[in-house]
């Protein structure tokens, strides 16, 4: 399938892996972007050195081209941008930041750079700056997102942009893929669909949950990390949301952070205490949200681990391989599309 | 040139229909959409008496030869009882309209399966706007016709499931064997044929029939709606247990504001007062009562007549289908 997308990157399908911490691991990218989709690499749990390693094993993996994240927000994803394009990774995505250094270092080396967007507005000052694609955040997307739904969001932004829009947030199978391109985008990104295939290394128990639970099971709120974040129904999910920032836990997950980024506690400390209140409350809220989406995918914990999930989740049965799951998506995006072609002559 | 599941049961030209919205779909604006190749709505509860919704039913088909659809909400109301949806239900018998929108708590729990029966035996087609799977089962089972799949983004009343259209209409279609249509975030051709690719058989729209030349509203809503962008509405009445989803105005922070100081029933009920969003249709103030409308408002631009927005809509999803179509290698 060719698209404005798959031309500019050079991949087989418009489909992206979504950059998700402890899921989108240098394995799981290769196994995305082998299987002819664009995988990305989450830098969200890794420090600068492990970011490099990270890029290095995917190289070793994959000679097909990939991307990395860069969630601006957290303490040290600078760092890691930095790394990045001194790797000259060839597709940077930013997201809760302004991303114009990268976009400007990125394009020295022929680098492509895709910021993560909600609104029109976001999507226009990236599109200012040099940005390459947005990626569109609807509200049924898994993590953080907005209120405004894939359906309305995509055509604005198609409409209001020159450059390509990626549609994230309800989609799992070719009839998503075949109503995101109706609607303008140029591609789709896809996390919860991903994360539920034979190669992803979430968890086994979380695997069977997102194949049990529905459309409706998911939580969208502003009590689990600060941001408004969807995150899977589980008890565990909502005992976070229902209790909302603990501090006392912040300090303790603020620690490990310290040491699984690298940087020793009292600077992180003393640099987020510096950032003002509002931003250390943020950081510490996302501390915690760390933890629980750690214990989650990593160790399966369903009493404490917490998952985010999109609400497409409630389409997903099974789990195939990465490259049987594109073949299929591009079969049924085939039929679906023959189907409204039969409704309309 | 449409030929789909609701194209073919209503023998009409375009599968669209125009959702209930109250005060304003009476016979004249729903003339105006079947006229235009649509499917028009008379909201019963604009009429309190058999004989005002009949003479309403009469007026329509005196205006238009074309099928409409009748909308029952069955929910508890002050001003509308289950005495009144009854009689709705015996009228619409009686007339044989085309087909009726119910909305709410299910028909065959409200009025009993006899309901439902006498319906059927008049030809009358029985939709359900639901939200969830669960009652998109409920209702093809008890012998409904079809279903409207409404996402989040809709305005007026949608579930507190919260699931947006583009996964709810597929996973309902997945689940049940008559037609479904998509409700919420539909303005446009675009969306007309992403939802149709999702497996829909139609589409509902209610927020962008306002804007249009025959929709008997003042002229600053219409404007309003051009000017107000998909983030500018809001759900309220969670706190109430009937969320609703509106305009952004100093009317609704209001309420938003008693709701989060947990503020009664009340308080909130003079704010939420149906004879006060009547006024505002009239007067054109945003800022006086809540207007339930949805996030498809950020996709209006104009003011166009029923027919030109159908005419324009049918040819938009053709040029989106063809690309898809060339990119999918059809």
């Amino acid at each position: 399938m060719k698209t404005r997308l798959t031309e500019m990157v050079g991949i087989k399908y418009p489909i992206l892996l979504s950059g998700m911490s402890w899921i989108s691991v240098p394995k799981m990218v290769a196994a995305v972007s082998n299987a002819g989709g664009l995988g990305i690499l989450a830098t969200g749990p890794l420090n600068a050195a492990q970011t490099r390693e990270a890029i290095r094993e995917i190289r070793k993996l994959t000679d097909k081209p990939f991307g990395a994240n860069a969630s601006l927000m957290f303490p040290g994803a600078a760092e890691n941008a930095k790394v990045l394009l001194q790797e000259k990774v060839p597709v940077i995505n930013f997201a809760l930041g302004k991303g114009d250094w990268i976009v400007k270092e990125a394009h020295k080396y022929g680098g492509k750079v895709f910021a993560t967007v909600v609104n029109v507005k976001h999507a226009k000052r990236a599109q200012d700056f040099g940005t390459d694609a947005v990626i569109a955040t609807g509200q049924e997307a898994a993590a953080h997102g907005e209120d405004v739904t894939s359906l309305v969001l995509i055509p604005h932004l198609a409409e209001n942009l020159k450059i390509p829009v990626i549609a994230a947030g309800g989609f799992a199978d070719g009839r998503g893929i075949a109503a995101a391109l109706a609607l303008g985008a140029e591609g789709v990104a896809m996390g919860t669909r991903l994360m539920t295939t034979k190669e992803s290394p979430l968890h086994e128990n979380f695997k069977k949950l997102t194949m049990e639970k529905d459309v409706y099971d998911t939580l969208f709120s502003k009590r689990f990390d600060g941001i408004l974040c969807r995150v899977m129904k589980t008890d565990a999910a909502k005992k976070a949301i229902k209790n909302g920032l603990s501090w006392p836990a912040a300090f303790f997950n603020s620690q490990d952070i310290a040491k699984q980024i690298g940087v020793p506690y009292f600077k992180l400390f003393l640099g987020v205490l510096a950032s003002g209140y509002k931003n250390a409350k943020q950081l510490a809220f996302m501390a915690n949200a760390f933890k629980a989406i750690k214990d989650a995918t990593e160790d399966g914990d369903s009493k404490k681990g917490v998952l985010p999930v999109g609400q497409v989740q409630g389409l997903i049965h099974d789990q195939p391989t990465v490259a049987e799951l594109f073949e299929r998506i591009m079969k049924e995006a085939k039929a679906a599309q023959a189907k409204v072609n039969a409704a309309l002559d | 040139m449409f030929k789909t599941a609701i194209t073919e049961m209503f023998g009409v030209k375009y599968p669209i229909i125009c959702g209930a919205m109250m005060w304003l779909c009476k016979p004249k604006m729903c003339a105006a959409v079947s006229n235009a190749g649509g499917i028009g709505n008379l909201t019963a509860g604009n009429y309190e008496t058999a004989d005002e919704f009949r003479a309403a039913i009469r007026e329509t088909r005196k205006l238009t030869d074309k099928p409409f659809f009748v909308a029952i909400t069955l929910l508890p109301s002050v001003r509308i009882t289950p005495e009144h949806h009854k009689m709705y239900v015996k009228v619409c018998a009686e007339e044989k309209v085309a087909g009726i929108e119910f909305s709410g708590t299910p028909l065959d729990k409200v009025a009993g399966m006899e309901a439902v029966e006498l319906l059927k035996n008049a030809g009358v087609k029985m939709f359900h706007k639901v939200g969830a799977v669960r009652h998109a089962l409920h209702a093809d089972k008890i012998g409904f016709d079809g279903i409207y799949a409404a996402g989040i983004e809709e305005g007026g009343h949608p579930l507190n499931d919260d699931v947006t259209s583009m996964v709810l209409t597929p996973r309902i279609v997945s689940s049940v064997k008559i037609p479904v249509v998509t409700v919420g975030g539909i303005a446009d051709g675009r969306t007309m044929a992403a939802a149709l690719a999702l497996g829909a058989e139609g589409v509902m729209m209610a927020s962008r029939f306002i804007a249009t030349k025959e929709c008997e509203v003042h002229d600053n809503i219409k404007q309003e709606l051009i000017r107000r962008q998909e983030f500018d509405t809001v759900i309220y009445g969670k706190s109430i247990g009937l969320q609703g989803r509106g305009l952004k105005s100093k009317v609704l922070e209001e309420v938003l504001a008693i709701e989060a100081r947990h503020g009664g029933f009340e308080e909130l009920i003079p704010l939420l007062s149906g004879q006060k969003v009547k006024e505002a249709w009239e007067t054109g103030d945003v800022n006086y009562a809540p207007l339930m409308v949805g996030q498809s408002i950020g996709l209006i631009n104009d003011i166009p007549t029923c027919q030109e927005l159908m005419e324009r809509m049918a040819a938009e999803a053709k040029a989106c289908s063809a690309r898809v179509a060339k990119l999918c290698g059809n």
